[in-house]
């Protein structure tokens, strides 16, 4: 079997390969990379599925769309239910988390545009508890979840999830700025993978506050 | 709690909020919203490379979704049902405004937009290090053919015959546009890394 012989079958092929082709593979080590270089990339692309969060907004406006075709019939209890009688003190502390995200991410771009090292590179690496195979979480992240377990546990999981897939968008973001200071496109990902970790902070919050 | 009953958990969970919907409450709408919008909004924002236009049509997707809920039987998963409503509505989209959903015939994508042909070249393998960032603007970079089809295949797990049916092309036209998809993504990929790879 030659390359084009089979480069020709290659759309058909599953993750199944004839005796012949595998022989082709075993001997022919450009359409061996070929082949590992396709299947990185389709492995890499399944980790992209649900990896983007909409703003706040889309909620709200499907919310008052709902409300205005009259298919909310009954009043949205969470806001009408007395707050539980526990964590003023402890929730005030959202209200300039979420803020010192927006000025972070605001401080950082004045920095990286004027040469200083970031912020992050600056401060002393954060303090978190260490889960199996994850990355640890910084200080302010698990007294986040600490208050969303106590106030909402049962949305507690999913801001876990959020936290891990926005810091990992921030770190994959931070790379890619780090490698190459002058690529607006890598600067705006940045931005964007801190205005959504601001985000989950204000949403906490909008949840958590009466 | 184990991921079994985890999973077990939620599917109570939809299962539960689904029919409170049915009824109108709220937070039934606001917890179904929750569950889905991550994939919704994804598959939105990488068919179209837009993020106004990305909400938009999240919105759109889950506003027909609830408007319809009344009749979901529970024949299907609802989340397949919620997503395929979803491509659904970013295909009419993109009809409507004249874009290119999937080509119908490999002549159709210019010479430029075809992945070359490089066999035997001396490369180095990008296996084990497709980056993920520079794979979400590879992937904004593909002919809009390519890219949806890439999305729905690689990203989303659809298989040929349901992209077939959705998108109005045959099997054999989906397997071929995915395979030039990758193809030209590996291209894009290398490109950009010798570039970075040059630069003092």
């Amino acid at each position: 079997m030659t390359c084009e012989e089979f480069e020709r079958v290659l759309p058909e092929l599953g993750d199944g390969h004839t005796t012949e082709q595998e022989a082709h593979l075993k001997s022919c080590s450009a359409c061996s990379d070929l082949v590992a270089d396709l299947n990185a990339i389709s492995q890499q692309a399944r980790l992209l599925q649900g990896s983007e969060e909409p703003s706040p907004w889309v909620w709200n406006s499907i919310e008052v769309a709902l409300q205005q075709e009259g298919l909310i019939r009954q009043p949205h209890l969470a806001r009408s239910q007395p707050p539980a009688p526990l964590l003023g003190w402890k929730l005030r502390w959202l209200v300039p988390a979420a803020a010192m995200f927006l000025v972070a991410f605001g401080v950082l771009m004045f920095q990286r545009g004027t040469g200083q090292p970031p912020v992050a590179e600056q401060q002393t690496p954060p303090v978190g508890v260490e889960t199996a195979g994850l990355q640890p979480m910084a200080g302010d992240d698990l007294q986040l979840l600490k208050t969303v377990g106590e106030r909402m546990p049962s949305m507690r999981a999913e801001y876990e999830a959020n936290l891990r897939s926005v810091n990992a968008y921030i770190r994959d973001a931070e790379e890619s700025a780090d490698s190459d200071p002058n690529d607006e496109v890598a600067q705006q990902y940045l931005r964007n993978a801190y205005e959504q970790k601001a985000m989950v902070y204000e949403m906490a919050l909008d949840r958590s506050l009466p | 709690m184990t991921d079994a009953k985890k999973q077990q958990s939620n599917k109570l969970s939809e299962a539960e909020a689904i029919e409170r919907a049915k009824l109108g409450d709220a937070e039934a709408f606001e917890a179904l919203y929750n569950l889905h919008k991550r994939r919704v909004y994804s598959l939105c924002l990488r068919m179209t490379a837009n993020t106004a236009a990305a909400e938009d049509l999240t919105q759109e997707a889950f506003l027909q979704l609830f408007r319809k809920i009344g009749t979901f039987r529970g024949e299907s998963a609802f989340s397949t049902w919620l997503h395929r409503m979803s491509v659904n509505v970013v295909l009419m989209q993109l009809r409507k405004k004249g874009l290119p959903v999937v080509a119908i015939e490999d002549t159709m994508e210019t010479e430029e937009d075809a992945p070359r042909k490089e066999l035997g070249a001396d490369d180095a393998r990008l296996a084990g290090s497709v980056d993920r960032m520079q794979l979400q603007r590879s992937i904004a970079a593909l002919p809009p053919g390519y890219r949806m089809i890439f999305l729905l295949h690689d990203v989303e797990g659809y298989e040929h015959n349901e992209i077939a049916e959705m998108v109005g092309c045959s099997i054999g036209n989906s397997k071929s546009q995915l395979h030039k998809a990758r193809m030209k993504l590996r291209e894009i990929l290398k490109t950009s890394r010798a570039e970075k790879a040059a630069k003092p």
